[in-house]
């Protein structure tokens, strides 16, 4: 009893003494679950003095209605892009003349990719990557192509798609060789029979397949390139593929928000954030594609001569990301709610 | 009968909770109200005029622009409808000879039991239900132990199909069924079942004239508890039935996420409240009465 209460004494000075020798100040991460290496933001504490706090979302929209709705507190978010493009457009985002900050040289202009902010003023473009397939080659063999991959259902192998109307509907847009931004109702509609055909060899629609995959009892999953963290550690057993036909990306850039209380710290980090080494830690743990130009040949050669984490120019020309659709996103959610609905 | 320091005293125990419900309950249930009857908002949220489409959208009429005539929602609708019965009498045939034994016990081993039966409270219930991925799942605990034991030779598969979403929903909703069936088991005076068996009643006699009668008002209790939250829930829809079995609660979590369609979501928990309002009337008029007047 003794020992515990000294423990709780020492405990709670200790959190009083830390809070005050980090008086430099707060920064308020509101980020994607494992979505940066903490040990990123714990090298940022220890040079600049200024404490983190971190909060997750799981969507794009979870954030931007929490934004809407008035949350406040938070500084920095890292939305997908086209879901910065609204959240600018929607007035939520302070410009934080990123493009004039120190180390701003080491970001690379092909991830400039924002339709509204094209010079890159608002926000900092973070990572990036395609989603390709996921899969366990002792029950899929070696796969190329999509085709591939719808081929495994008629051997008793199972797949899955992901929970997600833009990725899934992609993939058929993609196939039936239309934009994945398309809004033309025929497009739409042959993504929709093309999905339809497919439903019954779709084991499920699940973001959760990892352990799944691993033990086999899903041949392949179509899924994000953060699978190469599972495909270096088993390449024996597992691999990860960007089908041939191409596939969707996506990226996400840091923005600071209107309302941030810290927007000194936000820069801060911006410029921490941008030196080559910090951005290539990152994608150590991440096993992504970085903005940063000069962080890639820091890294080691697993992941720079990863055609999948650094995929070629040419590869990378048949990746699609996603726009805004504003209200045409509307005949996107109806067919997917079809495709899930049919029996 | 009532005098009025009765009153004041009554008045002064009720104003917190009706308060509480007016705010926390009454608003909430407004502002979804109101919203189900205004247009959507490109980027959520809602613009203020009036718009009839959403409720038209539920029996699958369209609005020329965006829909296509498509009484999809109904069909989801009754899907889960169809779910959520099979769940209750799925609960129902477990729990009940469970609390019929359980009633049985010794006051000492009934409280320890029913313990038990809330224990996965305590643990958050994504994690439970993950844990049933590893069970279901061709490579788990279920069909590993099958396979060992003998008893079958291929692995079985029944992780995403709706065996699996049945049985994550009746595996969270079993302490719902079971602690009203109990209860009103426990009451159960046992004169009446020694007055049959005087009478000359066989067991099943006595079981389906004296005992099913008597606890009737702990099966519509259970009933009811479990067939809301069946017809509304979508964790296990998404990851036991593998997203592939939609039902009416995704609906509507796509309507407020991905679609961003709040009217929408809205006009659709309207239409679920106002079955399950119809539902407990039913309820309260023909069981809930006859138990007050026992």
């Amino acid at each position: 009893m003794h020992a515990i209460l000294k423990f709780a004494i020492a405990f709670a000075s200790a959190l009083i003494i830390s809070q005050s020798a980090y008086a430099a100040g707060q920064l308020n991460v509101y980020n994607w679950g494992d979505y940066i290496n903490p040990e990123v933001l714990t090298r940022f504490s220890e040079e600049t003095g200024i404490e983190v706090s971190l909060d997750t979302y799981g969507t794009n929209e979870e954030m931007l209605a929490k934004i809407q709705s008035g949350a406040t507190g938070y500084d920095i978010v890292f939305p997908s892009v086209h879901m910065r493009d609204i959240m600018q457009k929607l007035g939520l985002l302070h410009d934080a003349k990123v493009n004039t900050l120190n180390g701003f040289e080491n970001i690379d202009p092909a991830n400039m990719i924002s339709k509204v902010d094209p010079e890159s003023s608002f926000c900092l473009p973070y990572a990036w990557g395609a989603v390709g397939i996921f899969y366990n080659k002792e029950e899929a063999g070696e796969l190329k192509t999509w085709d591939d991959f719808f081929a495994l259902p008629d051997k008793g192998k199972k797949i899955t798609m992901l929970d997600d109307l833009r990725e899934t509907i992609g993939v058929a847009l993609i196939k039936n060789g239309h934009s994945v931004n398309s809004t033309d109702g025929d497009a739409l509609k042959q993504a929709e029979a093309w999905l339809l055909e497919r439903k019954d060899k779709i084991s499920a629609f699940s973001y959760d397949i990892v352990s799944l995959v691993q033990a086999g009892d899903i041949a392949a999953a179509h899924w994000y390139v953060g699978a190469t963290l599972y495909t270096l550690e088993e390449p024996d057993k597992l691999g990860f593929v960007i089908p041939e036909e191409g596939a969707t990306m996506y990226q996400e850039d840091i923005c600071v928000l209107k309302d941030a209380p810290n927007k000194d710290s936000a820069i801060k980090f911006f410029e921490f954030y941008m030196q080559p080494e910090i951005a290539a830690l990152n994608t150590l743990q991440q096993v992504n594609g970085t903005a940063n130009a000069p962080a890639r040949d820091l890294l080691p050669p697993e992941l720079k001569a990863n055609p999948n984490t650094n995929p070629p120019p040419e590869v990378v020309a048949k990746l699609q990301i996603f726009e805004d659709l504003g209200n045409d996103l509307r005949m996107y959610n109806r067919v997917w709610t079809k495709v899930r609905t049919a029996q | 009968m009532a005098t009025k320091r009765d009153l004041r005293s009554l008045s002064t125990l009720l104003t917190p909770s009706t308060l509480f419900l007016g705010v926390f309950f009454l608003g909430p249930l407004a502002v979804m109200v109101i919203f189900s009857f205004l247009e959507p908002g490109i980027y959520g949220g809602v613009v203020w005029n009036f718009y009839h489409w959403n409720y038209g959208r539920i029996l699958g009429w369209a609005d020329g622009e965006w829909e296509d005539f498509d009484p999809v929602y109904i069909d989801i609708f009754l899907r889960s409808v169809r779910l959520a019965l099979t769940n209750v009498g799925i609960t129902l045939l477990v729990c009940y000879p469970a609390a019929l034994w359980v009633s049985g016990l010794s006051v000492r081993w009934r409280t320890f039991v029913v313990f038990i039966i809330t224990l996965p409270f305590f643990v958050s219930l994504v994690v439970r239900l993950f844990c049933w991925v590893l069970i279901l799942r061709p490579s788990g605990f279920l069909s590993t132990s099958l396979m060992g034991l003998g008893i079958i030779s291929e692995p079985i598969d029944i992780i995403y199909t709706e065996t699996a979403v049945l049985i994550g929903m009746a595996y969270i909703l079993l302490p719902f069924m079971f602690l009203p069936l109990y209860a009103s088991i426990e009451k159960l005076d046992h004169s009446l079942l020694e007055a049959s068996a005087d009478l000359g009643a066989n067991p099943f006699q006595t079981f389906w004239r004296v005992i099913l009668p008597c606890t009737l008002p702990g099966i519509a209790a259970g009933a009811v508890l479990v067939f809301i939250p069946s017809l509304g829930n979508f964790i296990v829809p998404d990851l036991l039935g593998g997203a592939k079995v939609m039902m009416i609660g995704n609906l509507i979590e796509q309507q407020f996420l991905s679609a961003r369609n709040w009217p929408f979501g809205s006009a659709l928990s309207v239409m679920i409240m106002l079955v399950m309002f119809m539902l407990i009337v039913f309820y309260l008029r023909r069981i809930g009465r006859s138990e007050i007047v026992r």
